[in-house]
């Protein structure tokens, strides 16, 4: 068994290897930063297009759903930047090159994420990142050191579902081979995760904090900033769910791994 | 033609072994006319009107542009790219057919698929299930016309992109970035109207807006009349006209710098 400095360590490696490499297509890269960037900020346009006609949403400022707007692009960062191989999975299990992964005394998952590592992601996070400190300024929310503490293990947590959504998606390939149309689901779901949750009612709103937990992604957790006096008590339960939904995710990836019998050829 | 007629058959067969896809489609398309529901609802708020426009309308115009964003994406940027990097392309050129053609074709044949299998129901399901009522008018009759006319606009933009791929051999961002001011600028996503006045007044110029804006205007305020309807109607051919005269164009150029290695 390996520890897990052993492994990061090890993912230092291939990813200076991999960056290397990529770095020799550089108009590519260029080109797709420039895209993901402005992808990232299409909801944003959205919400900036209809706040021109309301002085508010369902009770929240266009301020607040920008910081809860940067919440969910630094939340989703990390499943874009280490998980991005994710998509690949379908390929992989279509082809039978999956079988590759069996023959490496590491994780599995490890080794399979750890084959690409998306530099345009990188893009994602800073303009996250930037996003959250312009509205937090224009909110003049008071950062503490405990604040800063909540923000890191809300952000690592809300990542954590994020990325265990879509596993959870891309695992179905183990089983209906073509995961595509499930993981396109899933995608598209995402979208909704910066939405104020209070403008749905009963139905969805249940959906989105118990079965798929897309409140956890960056509404809820962003609360905690956004009204600290006034904050519900789920929102604690936030490092429980991102944890438990990747253990889940973890399980059922196992599962598909050790029932995949590869494609005969 | 008959070859072309050939070439969008197959690409409608083609598209039926995506099947179970269908319905995965089918359910993100409700989800997504369901949540939307609930933001519009939360942003009318009890108001009446809305930059000129009622709940319903405004609705009506959100739920049908998910239903029809399927088939108004071409793919043709993506499909030309991978024919132009697996070399493929080589064996479009030596046929005694136009490759815009054929493009446009192939990909119309998969629409053609989608709108049976992912369209069409999609609409049952929101007239019936979700009980939207679509207000009839010339408007109404007037849609599949303009919808086709938006087919091709949305078609010579991505084509363009394809092309471009000539240049860049890499599409994913080039995509990615045509996608995004698109589905924004083109009212895919929020009613024209929406925008701020200065916006607006400099959309109309651009062939965005004959991509979702016009058809689905057609359909939420089919009571319009004519004199309004006519000139979107003309709009849009106009648009149709110059983007395909300019991608011919544009090919012409692009074509010179294409390297294939293997195919």
């Amino acid at each position: 068994m390996h520890s897990f400095i052993d492994y990061i360590r090890l993912y230092f490696i291939i990813e200076t290897q991999y960056i290397k490499a990529r770095m020799q297509y550089r108009a590519d890269f260029i080109i797709s930063s420039v895209g993901m960037f402005f992808s990232s900020l299409a909801t944003l346009g959205v919400f900036w297009i209809i706040f021109d006609s309301i002085p508010d949403l369902a009770g929240w400022s266009f301020m607040q759903l920008v910081f809860i707007y940067g919440f969910y692009m630094i939340a989703i960062s990390p499943m874009q930047i280490l998980f991005d191989h994710i998509w690949q999975l379908r390929f992989h299990v279509q082809q039978g090159t999956f079988l590759k992964y069996y023959f490496r005394p590491l994780n599995m998952m490890f080794y399979y994420m750890s084959e690409m590592f998306d530099l345009k992601g990188l893009t994602q996070l800073a303009a996250g990142i930037g996003i959250l400190i312009y509205a937090s300024l224009q909110l003049h929310i008071e950062w503490s050191l405990v604040r800063i503490a909540f923000l890191l293990l809300t952000l690592f947590s809300a990542s954590l579902v994020q990325i265990a959504i879509t596993l959870l998606a891309a695992c179905a390939a183990f089983w209906v081979i073509d995961s595509y149309p499930v993981l396109g689901l899933a995608w598209k779901l995402r979208e909704f995760a910066p939405y104020p949750m209070n403008i749905f009612d009963g139905a969805f709103r249940f959906t989105f904090t118990f079965i798929i937990p897309l409140g956890f992604v960056a509404f809820y957790p962003s609360q905690l900033f956004l009204q600290p006096e006034n904050v519900s008590p789920i929102i604690y339960f936030s490092p429980i769910v991102g944890i438990g939904l990747f253990a889940l995710a973890y399980k059922v990836w196992t599962l598909g791994v050790n029932s995949y019998t590869g494609t005969g050829s | 033609m008959k070859s072309y007629l050939a070439v969008l058959r197959g690409s409608f067969m083609i598209g039926l072994i995506y099947r179970y896809g269908f319905l995965f489609n089918i359910a993100g398309n409700i989800i997504y006319m369901l949540v939307t529901y609930y933001l519009w609802k939360s942003i009318y708020q009890g108001r009446e009107v809305l930059r000129g426009l009622t709940f319903d309308q405004t609705y009506i115009y959100v739920a049908l542009g998910s239903a029809v964003f399927i088939l108004l994406k071409t793919y043709v940027d993506w499909l030309l790219s991978f024919d132009i990097r697996e070399g493929m392309i080589a064996s479009y050129l030596i046929k005694p057919i136009d490759l815009q053609f054929y493009i446009l074709f192939n990909s119309f044949g998969y629409s053609l698929m989608s709108l049976a299998a992912i369209t069409l129901p999609t609409l049952i399901l929101m007239i019936f299930v979700l009980h939207i009522e679509i207000p009839l008018g010339i408007g109404l009759a007037l849609f599949p016309l303009s919808l086709l006319l938006a087919y091709l606009v949305s078609f010579c933009f991505d084509y363009f992109v394809g092309l471009l791929c000539f240049y860049t051999e890499s599409i994913w961002g080039l995509s990615i970035t045509k996608e995004i001011i698109v589905t924004v600028l083109s009212g895919a996503l929020i009613p024209l109207q929406f925008f701020p006045d200065t916006i607006q007044k400099i959309l109309f110029w651009l062939p965005f807006q004959a991509i979702y804006y016009t058809p689905l205007t057609m359909v939420a305020q089919p009571n319009l009349s004519m004199d309004t309807f006519l000139p979107m109607l003309g709009l849009q051919l106009f648009w149709v006209i110059v983007l395909f005269v300019f991608t011919r164009l544009f090919y012409n150029q692009a074509i010179k710098v294409l390297r294939i290695s293997g195919g």
